[in-house]
């Protein structure tokens, strides 16, 4: 490969500077002449039956403008996610406590919220469903369908119930994981703004700009011609921006067009965490099977998510969680059944991970529980089982040759010094007191990008635009939100354009400028985003070099000799000319300085009737061991560090990697050990960070950080991606190390102090 | 926020203008329990009565037999104040525990004990420390053991009104320790904790206070251990004991931040933990 300039080096972020200083403008930060303010109008119970509506209380509000209700709803009243079954605004019923009802319009932020407490909604509580478990009984109440079933899917292949007949070793045995709030540091928020032409602008701190554009249109039943989005800087997502910044935004524009004045409407922390989108929580019973020498001979699962009150993501998160379910294990035997409950909770989607996280915990929990059956080690009982290049995964998919599963793992296993660590704990447990010691392992494989499921969603385009001073602009559909996607793609650029990294700037996400790019989820952006920059810059990057070439000869260079490209210079024969140089030839010669570039994934198939197909184009991979101490007395755990190594392919930016994995296991380590949301009789009990507790830099672990790049011949300079990876296997890894602590197994998440006292007093 | 906050500059002022005050009122000091709970929509006064900088409530000043602590003063200024590093040791051995360095900028004593909440580590320490609080209402003074300030979760003594002023603490010589549990080990509200101050001589425990946040409807004076503990030596022995029967005085519930059988429990662990820590500095 041709030495790079960019890929491959640790460039400073794009925006590090307007942030650290806090000259970035997120959605609340913008003003606009004339503007009002809106607030939601929530319901205070589970299930209702809405009666009445009345704003005669609010009305007296000095600065009260209006009320909107779904009356003023020009188009069909329904959110267009992916079942469709959530209105923007409800008509008859309200599925769970904290949904917007109605939105009051005021001249203040102060005045709109004093007002929408004031509204009085008249309502009849009906009968409502708290436990997704329950909600998939016979005889519950139905909230969705005649089943509570949002969405269900099978993997099947081979004879399990023979195989496990046949077995030497079984292990089985039923897991849980609680809800995860993405805590962003910017709540959710958008401003609307009316056009002339009746059209309406719309400024949205999101992940998804496309997904706004579908819900501000659909609601406004506005051509997409007459909407534009312009992605404010985002203030973290991490999922949480994925699909619910359409309903924040669609509310916001529903206000403006009805008053025909700018609106903004920003959460408060209290509203987004009782409303917005959540990890869903999980339950899962897991199995598996091994012969008499240790290899894994079958896998049978049945894993529920707790949707929430409308559908929103939870069959896209489900799928995947279906098609990760049995772990990045060669298994012949599977039978893997999942569903998605309706509950009258808050409805939960994508979260870093992506219904991934929930079932790792399970199988990754469960599989150092067989290993300890067949009385192997558990990092030797999974190397004999893993994945290897031209081996096939549950869903019958082959594996490529980018696949360093069992090199990571190796890796991960030499720098913790498991082996020494495994057998001292063994030979010689050490007294210290109330505290133990202890090492978990866990692995994972983790399906780049959307997927068959997705796979309509899966492309995206760019726009590449070279100015006459020779500066760069680039425009993408996917959106940078703090995962350092300007800086990445710039780096794309710059290499493939042979421009300076300083004079490329990559844009916030605009609507108008570029095609519908899907999503900026599954860690797809560098993926998709940057294939789509090299397939605009590609055709502009020959006219530069051939211009170079020219120049270069009319300078006198030798046309014999080779011409160099690098940081920005074009040599051959001793001459040398710049970027900017070059740049100003090519538009004397008028030539083509801009192009668009458009990327779709490589094609995925999934069967519905057996699960089988090429469920993703690509697999990043990633293991984790965990250090933990355990307090006997209290059960309070510390999670003192984390070796993780991951194969993403080609690292674009190895700072920005290490600073995702960081944060990923940060966050992993935070869901597993404190995260706690609670609901009581439907109604969420900690809507707040004072009793919701994550974890902050004071409790980070110490990190052992590892990349084996395994190169991906169709990702952009050969990377895959890395964004949701370091989370998922966290949580099993602290539980196995909590394990071998103090011998204590919690089969929930978050292993809290109280459920590890429980399991040492039962001993 | 309410529509209208005041700040009398003394309490003169205070007691002048409180008859004009719309009847739905709040006093303010530090701000970070009452601010939060606006926030949440769980506060909707008309009036704060903003108390910061009235002089009487910022002073900490010591007489020949007590320590007064105002009600307004900083809990970051009474971790700096060498009087009180002297004379409050259960206290100054929660600060590290109470809240944040930054809400420990903002936060206040009067604060932690008028907002009457179980788990106010500062109130806790007080309390183990045999500390008073003084209060007044429009002129008139009284004085109440802090123990008996609280009534229940959120229900204190205090009538309309009624301003706290400050604490006073007995100046005897004490060792002081703080032992609290929380879902993460700093900047949290606790399942349980424990203050323990020992008056020792000889090795022996002459008297002990104890107090227990999070274990009970109130911040609990735990009179039957600190009772046994007087005339027991104290040692390892005595301090596994004395856990044995603190359990039975702690009265905790199950609620969105612990369970009651583990809050009970660790009752035991901490004050036993808290115990053991002292001993080393028994013999001094």
């Amino acid at each position: 490969m041709e030495k790079l300039s960019y890929v491959g080096k640790s460039l400073p972020r794009k925006d590090a500077l307007i942030k650290a200083v806090g000259a970035a403008q997120y959605a609340g930060d913008r003003e606009f002449a004339g503007m009002l303010h809106a607030a939601a109008v929530r319901s205070p119970r589970p299930r209702i039956k809405i009666l009445s509506i009345s704003d005669t209380a609010a009305r007296r509000v000095p600065g009260y403008v209006t009320l909107v209700t779904y009356k003023d709803i020009k188009g069909v009243n329904k959110w267009p996610v992916v079942l469709q079954d959530y209105p923007f605004l409800p008509e008859k019923e309200s599925r769970f406590a904290g949904e917007t009802i109605a939105l009051v319009v005021a001249q203040t932020a102060r005045a709109a919220k004093k007002a929408a407490a004031l509204v009085e909604v008249k309502y009849k509580e009906l009968p409502f469903l708290e436990e997704p478990l329950k909600a998939l009984e016979k005889d519950a109440v139905k909230i969705y369908g005649d089943d509570n079933v949002f969405s269900s899917f099978v993997i099947k292949k081979g004879s399990v119930d023979e195989a496990f007949k046949k077995a030497a070793f079984t292990a089985e045995g039923e897991f849980s994981t609680n809800y995860q709030v993405h805590a962003y540091l910017e709540t959710q928020g958008a401003i609307a703004l009316p056009e002339s032409d009746g059209g309406m602008t719309v400024h949205s701190t999101t992940q998804c700009p496309f997904y706004v554009l579908d819900a501000v249109a659909a609601a406004l039943s506005l051509p997409y011609h007459k909407v534009k989005i312009l992605q404010t800087v985002t203030g973290g997502g991490f999922g949480g921006k994925e699909d619910v910044p359409a309903l924040v935004a669609s509310h916001a524009a529903l206000c403006a067009a009805k008053t025909g004045r700018p609106v903004k409407l920003i959460y408060g922390r209290k509203e987004d965490f009782q409303s917005m989108s959540k990890r869903h929580p999980g339950w899962a019973r897991v199995a598996y099977a091994a012969d008499k020498n240790g290899k894994l001979t079958a896998c049978r699962v049945k894993y529920v998510l707790d949707g929430g009150a409308y559908s929103t993501l939870s069959p896209i998160v489900l799928w995947r969680g279906t098609v990760h379910a049995a772990g990045p294990y060669k298994i012949a035997n599977v039978d893997i059944k999942t569903y998605a409950a309706a509950t009258n909770k808050v409805p939960c989607g994508a979260f870093r991970g992506f219904g991934q996280p929930q079932i790792c915990f399970a199988q990754e929990s469960l599989i150092d529980e067989l290993a300890e059956k067949v009385g192997m080690d558990p990092v030797q009982f999974r190397l004999k089982n893993l994945l290897e290049p031209g081996d096939r995964t549950v869903t019958g998919q082959k594996l490529n040759s980018s696949c360093g599963l069992k090199e990571i793992v190796q890796a991960v296993r030499k720098k913790s010094g498991w082996d020494k660590k495994i057998k001292d704990r063994r030979s010689k447990p050490e007294d210290r007191g109330d505290v133990a010691t202890g090492i978990g392992f866990s692995a994972v494989y983790y399906g780049v990008g959307l997927g068959a499921k997705g796979r309509y969603l899966d492309r995206a385009g760019a726009f590449v635009n070279i100015y006459k001073d020779s500066s760069v602009g680039v425009n993408v559909g996917n959106a940078e939100m703090g995962q350092g996607a300007l800086t990445v793609l710039a780096q794309i650029a710059a290499e493939t354009l042979n421009a300076p990294y300083e004079s490329v700037k990559v844009e916030e996400v605009d609507s108008s400028k570029v095609p519908d790019s899907g999503p900026t989820v599954a860690s797809r952006t560098t993926l998709m985003s940057g294939n789509a920059i090299i397939e605009a810059a590609t055709p502009i990057r020959e006219r530069i070099f051939k211009t170079a070439f020219d120049l270069l000869t009319a300078m006198g260079a030798g046309a014999s000799q080779k011409m160099t490209a690098c940081g920005g210079l074009f040599s051959m024969g001793g001459k040398s000319i710049d970027f900017k140089k070059v740049v100003a030839e090519c538009w004397f010669r008028r030539l083509k300085m801009s192009e668009q570039g458009w990327y779709a994934a490589p094609r995925t198939t999934f069967k519905m009737e057996d699960g089988q197909g090429d469920a993703y184009v690509i697999y990043s991979y990633s293991a984790d061991a965990a250090e933990v101490e355990v307090d006997l007395k209290t059960g309070a755990v510390k999670v003192i560090k984390i070796w993780a190594a991951y194969d993403v392919g080609k690292i674009v930016n190895p700072r920005l990697a290490v600073g995702q994995a960081q944060g990923g296991i940060l966050q992993g380590m935070s869901w597993a050990v404190f995260e706690n949301l609670t609901y009581r009789n439907g109604i969420m009990v900690n809507p707040n960070f004072t009793d919701y507790v994550l974890a902050t830099t004071a409790d980070k672990p110490e990190y052992d950080i590892t990349f084996i790049e395994k190169p991906y011949a169709e990702g952009p300079y050969k990377a895959k991606g890395l964004g949701e990876i370091p989370l998922i296997g966290v949580a099993p890894a602290v539980a196995n190390a909590i394990k071998n602590a103090c011998g204590a197994r919690v089969r929930s998440v978050p292993l809290l102090p109280e459920k590890i006292w429980k399991a040492l007093k039962v001993g | 926020m309410p529509e209208m906050i005041v700040k009398p500059a003394t309490l003169k002022e205070l007691w002048k203008i409180l008859p004009a005050l719309p009847p739905a009122r709040r006093y303010l000091a530090g701000g970070t329990d009452i601010v939060v709970a606006c926030n949440g929509g769980c506060e909707s006064s008309e009036c704060w009565m903003d108390i910061s900088d009235i002089p009487e409530l910022k002073t900490i000043k010591e007489t020949a037999s007590s320590l007064f602590l105002g009600a307004a003063v900083k809990i970051s200024d009474l971790e700096r104040s060498a009087a009180v590093r002297k004379w409050c040791p259960a206290l100054i051995a929660a600060i590290p525990y109470y809240a944040s360095p930054s809400l420990r900028n903002m936060a206040t004593l009067g604060g932690n004990a008028g907002n009457g909440s179980p788990c106010a580590d500062g109130v806790c320490a007080l309390v183990a420390e045999g500390a008073s609080v003084l209060l007044e209402l429009k002129g008139k003074k009284r004085r109440l053991p802090l123990k008996d300030l609280f009534l229940g979760p959120k229900k204190t003594a205090l009538k309309k009104d009624e301003l706290i002023l400050g604490f006073e603490v007995p100046k005897r010589a004490r060792l002081g320790a703080y032992q609290k549990l929380s879902a993460r080990p700093y900047f949290c509200i606790s399942k349980a904790a424990v203050a323990v101050t020992l008056e020792i001589s000889g090795g022996v425990i002459k008297r002990a206070g104890i107090a227990l946040g999070s274990v009970a409807p109130v911040p609990l004076y735990a009179a039957k251990t600190a009772a046994w503990l007087a005339g027991k030596k104290l040692s390892a022995v005595t301090a596994a004991a004395a856990a044995g029967i603190v359990k039975a005085e702690a009265a905790p519930i199950t609620d969105a931040r612990s369970e009651a059988d583990y809050r009970r429990e660790m009752c035991g662990v901490l004050l036993e933990r808290a115990l053991v820590s002292l001993v080393p500095l028994a013999g001094r």
